[in-house]
């Protein structure tokens, strides 16, 4: 890349280095070309929140036409596209890569004090892969679109005559390299490139849970990978493999959609559990409680993620013997999930906690995982999953920890984040209004359709019995709640790009390596590898009148392992 | 808990559980300890949820930092007591919720050997029930205080019975046999404004939704004469009156994809349906490039146009006319040859019909038959 523009002094102060990532080069093929990976993630950014959109425009699509029984405005064969569209974009565009690749390709560089990631090449092609996917699912919807839900079941998905089908398999393959390198580029960097001093369990637990993401991106991706050739080879060549009017096994096909799936529902949850982690140590201002059984609780997860994905088949056909085990190892999950939860409500004890932002979006995490995790015991439970399976209790369960959990975390990250990104703060009031009204209209969408489940309302329905209408009505009024919600919010960092105020290097008071270097970073963000102390030891950051941010004052901390004895300082 | 054994082996009517909060009405032997389970992994839910959430609130307020103020230090790092208990305990508690749920789960999937059987067929989109005397019906009429046990197939795609007031359900999937049991103690007569919602579960295309029946619960001396008369209907209507009288009941299953009016569907219509056929030209062409010409006629593959629908019917994916796809499922083991008498005697006298194929003539004409 060559640098043909001065730095434009109009834009930036003389207390902020001139050189940042954004101004080090200029033109499209300095971006379109970047092996940067702070640009790399900007670009996953923007393309995640752009297929967040268009998600978002489905489900509320699909939420309007569930207003009344029967046609509201659309008629049976299009609402099944709605919710199959929204599925797949919100899953394989969206929430897979939105931690991992987006927030992680910037920020996991720079907490290890590094220059970029392992392998800045093939983080260049994740994302070109990411276009390919997204390009491919586009095209699907010009030739007909598919209707076969998220999930690809068969008979129907080889069977159903809308024209999409093959073209979004063919995406969502070529998405899963894309995760597969990005995850594979994630465990090197992990490896190779910590500064010296930091030790695997000094390592910020954001990086603990891009860790074990990127695990479980390389060993479970591929198997989708197999699995939607198979579905392809027998849509288009008419070889039996799924289908038994040929000779194959529906049930086959769910055991290896799910042995990828179910690992998938923890690659996009864990991530959000490691911003968690930063966001509500960051914001109180303590010591994250329990580091190392928050760490461990990352790799567990990671690890039981393989061995209960029978779980989504527990009235499949599948025998009572295979119900039985994987009903008792589905458990297995619950433990680190609640080792988690209690250990981040810990944290905030003694703390000295600033509402800010990133911590309302971390507070209603820990409100709404707290339930999506807990109906998680209902669904595990063989008996009571007999009743609740395949009804909107399942719905409202996943939604609760794919979106109240894993979007909210990433949006949370977001906004702790974004004056690193930008190098801009946004208006504090607005984004916190903006949270709120997305937690009550979160809330009020998907709360209902425990209800609607539990009284036996079955998933993937167009057309209702009337006693349901109410609990549908609140729901999709809810939905339009959540939209104004994130329309508030596009508004609020929209109006800190154009015209909030500079931020400071450490604008929260964090500890780790990224609120070390500049906001925005420079293109090479340290100059010199930098030093590394307890990333949760919050003694010794101090306000900066001048900077209007907080330092780290060394002096404080003689960056000793157990430093958390008060010292006496002319600070009170 | 009610000890789940004794519920379900016990000679004594289940009680009938009104709607709550939570859950639908319960009249199955079932619903009792299923409804337990749920009712006491919710209080596990409650209490847990306000645990964390008051702790959170508490620790919030009391813990609010005032801008400026140095960061308090004295906070403790961890516990490893505190955290190995808040291990242990849920894990415990995990075991014991799986331990019952595993007990009820078995109880749901042990049919008791004096069960009556219904055979179900699921296709796109309804369902037929079959009865041991050859009875069929589109609803799912039962014996009430008496096992019931579905054996269940499907000729298409997935599909899933489910009954929300029986608290039971089960996958249908197409190659293989699925079994399901209940035993529901509370009758609700043939009213189906009365009866339990039967749904499909899994996803199964455009009519997904409308593959709602009902569970009619009959005494078991009322059952037993229903059965009787429901397995006579064809027989016991004379041949002439035969496309008026049982034509629309059969074609009730099919005018979700087949018009009477020429609107468009998944299928074609059956407006001047018996023309086409009757007097095959090559207009109308297969997706194999063939024609009703080259298919219907003396020395062909299907002599009469009649021997050409009843394939249709039989064995749907074998030509298919273009641009359709291939969406019917057979009726094969479900329309004897006298529904299928039935059935085309109406595409020949569809003049007689109104657009939902309701006969019309009855008003017009005294002499139905010609």
């Amino acid at each position: 890349m060559t640098t043909l523009d001065a730095p434009r002094h109009d834009i930036l102060d003389t207390t902020a280095s001139s050189d940042n990532y954004l101004t080090h080069s200029r033109g499209f093929l300095s971006w379109a070309l970047t092996l940067d990976h702070k640009r790399i993630g900007v670009m996953y950014l923007i393309a995640v929140l752009g297929s967040f959109l268009v998600g978002g425009i489905f489900a509320l699509l699909l939420r309007t036409e569930l207003l009344t029984p029967g046609r509201t405005f659309v008629d049976a064969d299009t609402y099944n596209q709605f919710f199959t569209l929204h599925g797949a974009i919100m899953v394989f565009l969206v929430i897979i890569p939105s931690i991992p690749a987006a927030l992680g390709n910037f920020v996991l560089p720079i907490m290890l004090g590094a220059k970029d990631v392992a392998f800045p090449r093939l983080n260049l092609f994740s994302f070109y892969l990411w276009v390919g996917g997204a390009l491919f699912t586009l095209y699907s919807l010009a030739v007909g679109g598919f209707d076969t839900g998220w999930t690809f079941y068969t008979p129907y998905s080889t069977t159903t005559t809308t024209g999409g089908v093959v073209p979004v398999l063919i995406g969502v393959f070529i998405l899963g390299f894309s995760s597969i390198f990005t995850g594979l580029n994630f465990i090197v960097t992990v490896h190779k490139l910590r500064p010296p001093g930091m030790i695997w369990f000094k390592m910020p637990l954001f990086l603990w849970a891009i860790y074990s993401t990127a695990i479980i991106q390389v060993l479970a991706t591929p198997v989708l990978a197999i699995t939607l050739c198979l579905l392809i080879v027998e849509r288009t060549l008419n070889i039996g493999i799924f289908n038994p009017s040929m000779g194959g096994d529906p049930v086959l096909y769910q055991h290896f959609f799910w042995f990828y799936s179910h690992p998938a529902v923890y690659i996009m949850i864990v991530p959000a559990m490691g911003i968690i982690s930063e966001i509500i140590a960051v914001h109180s201002h303590r010591h994250i409680f329990g580091y190392r059984f928050i760490a461990f609780s990352s790799i567990a997860i990671a690890m039981f993620s393989f061995i209960v994905w029978g779980h989504h088949m527990f009235i499949s056909g599948q025998s009572g013997l295979m119900n039985t085990i994987f009903s008792l190892i589905s458990f297995s999950v619950a433990i680190p999930s609640a080792v988690k939860t209690f250990n981040w409500t810990m944290t905030l004890y003694k703390g000295t906690i600033s509402l800010t932002a990133p911590m309302m979006y971390g507070l209603s995490f820990l409100f709404l995982f707290t339930i999506g995790g807990l109906t998680g015991l209902h669904c595990a439970t063989l008996n009571t999953d007999v009743h609740l399976h395949d009804t909107y209790f399942v719905v409202a369960h996943f939604h609760y920890v794919m979106m109240g959990s894993a979007l909210i975390g990433m949006i949370g990250g977001l906004h702790h984040w974004w004056p690193k990104m930008t190098g801009r703060m946004y208006h504090e009031g607005t984004a916190i209004t903006a949270c709120i009204i997305i937690f009550i209209g979160f809330n009020l969408t998907f709360f209902t359709q425990f209800m609607l489940g539990s009284q036996g309302m079955p998933r993937r329905y167009y057309d209702y019995q009337p006693e349901f209408q109410i609990y549908h009505v609140i729901s999709t009024i809810g939905a339009y709640t959540m939209a104004v919600g994130f329309v508030i919010t596009a508004v609020c960092f929209a109006q800190s790009l154009m015209s909030g105020r500079r931020a400071p290097a450490n604008p929260w008071g964090g500890r780790s390596l990224e609120w070390q270097c500049a906001s925005p970073p420079p293109h090479d963000n340290f100059a010199t590898t930098p030093t590394v102390g307890d990333c949760y030891n919050f003694t010794a950051v101090i306000w900066d009148e001048k900077q209007q941010g907080y330092i780290v004052d060394r002096t404080l901390d003689p960056d000793m392992p157990h430093s958390t004895g008060a010292k006496p300082g002319g600070h009170s | 808990m009610p000890s789940i054994a004794s519920t379900l082996l016990a000679q004594t009517p289940s009680p009938l559980t009104p709607a709550d909060f939570w859950l639908p009405i319960g009249a199955s032997q079932q619903a009792a300890g299923v409804d337990w389970m749920f009712t006491a992994i919710n209080w596990i839910c409650y209490f847990f949820f306000l645990l964390v959430v008051t702790m959170m609130v508490v620790f919030v307020v009391k813990y609010r930092g005032k801008p400026g103020a140095r960061f308090r230090s004295d906070a403790p790092t961890h516990n490893t007591l505190l955290e190995l208990s808040w291990s242990v305990i849920p894990l415990l508690l995990c075991i014991a919720i799986f331990w019952y749920g595993f007990k009820g789960y078995v109880d749901l999937s042990t049919p008791p050997k004096n069960s009556f059987d219904v055979n179900v067929t699921a296709f796109k989109w309804g369902w037929q029930f079959k009865y041991p005397n050859g009875a069929q019906s589109d609803n799912l009429v039962v014996p009430a205080n008496r096992p019931v046990r579905l054996t269940m197939r499907a000729t298409d795609v997935l599909h899933c019975c489910f009954i929300p007031a029986f608290r039971v359900k089960k996958d249908i999937v197409p190659g293989r046999y699925s079994t399901l049991w209940f035993q529901c103690d509370h009758p609700t007569g043939l009213d189906e404004a009365a009866g339990y919602h039967l749904f499909c579960a899994e996803y199964c295309g455009t009519g997904h939704s409308n593959m709602n029946r009902r569970v009619l619960v009959l005494p078991q001396a009322e059952f037993d004469a229903w059965m009787v008369k429901q397995a006579a209907w064809l027989d016991e209507i004379p041949d002439d009156e035969l496309y008026f009288k049982a034509g629309p009941k059969i074609y009730a299953r099919c005018q979700q994809c087949h018009s009477l009016d020429g609107t468009a569907g998944l299928a074609p219509t059956w407006q001047g349906l018996w023309d086409r056929v009757a007097n095959p030209t090559g207009a109308v062409r297969f997706t194999d490039g063939k024609s009703y010409a080259d298919l219907i006629g003396p020395g062909k593959e299907f002599p009469t146009p009649q021997d050409y629908v009843r394939d249709s019917i039989y064995n749907p994916g074998h030509y298919l006319v273009a641009p359709y796809g291939n969406v019917m499922p057979t009726f094969k083991g479900q329309l004897n040859d006298r529904g299928i008498d039935a059935v085309i005697g109406m595409m020949q006298h569809l003049d007689e019909f109104n657009a939902k194929g309701v006969w019309t003539k009855a008003t017009s004409a005294k002499d139905p038959a010609k």
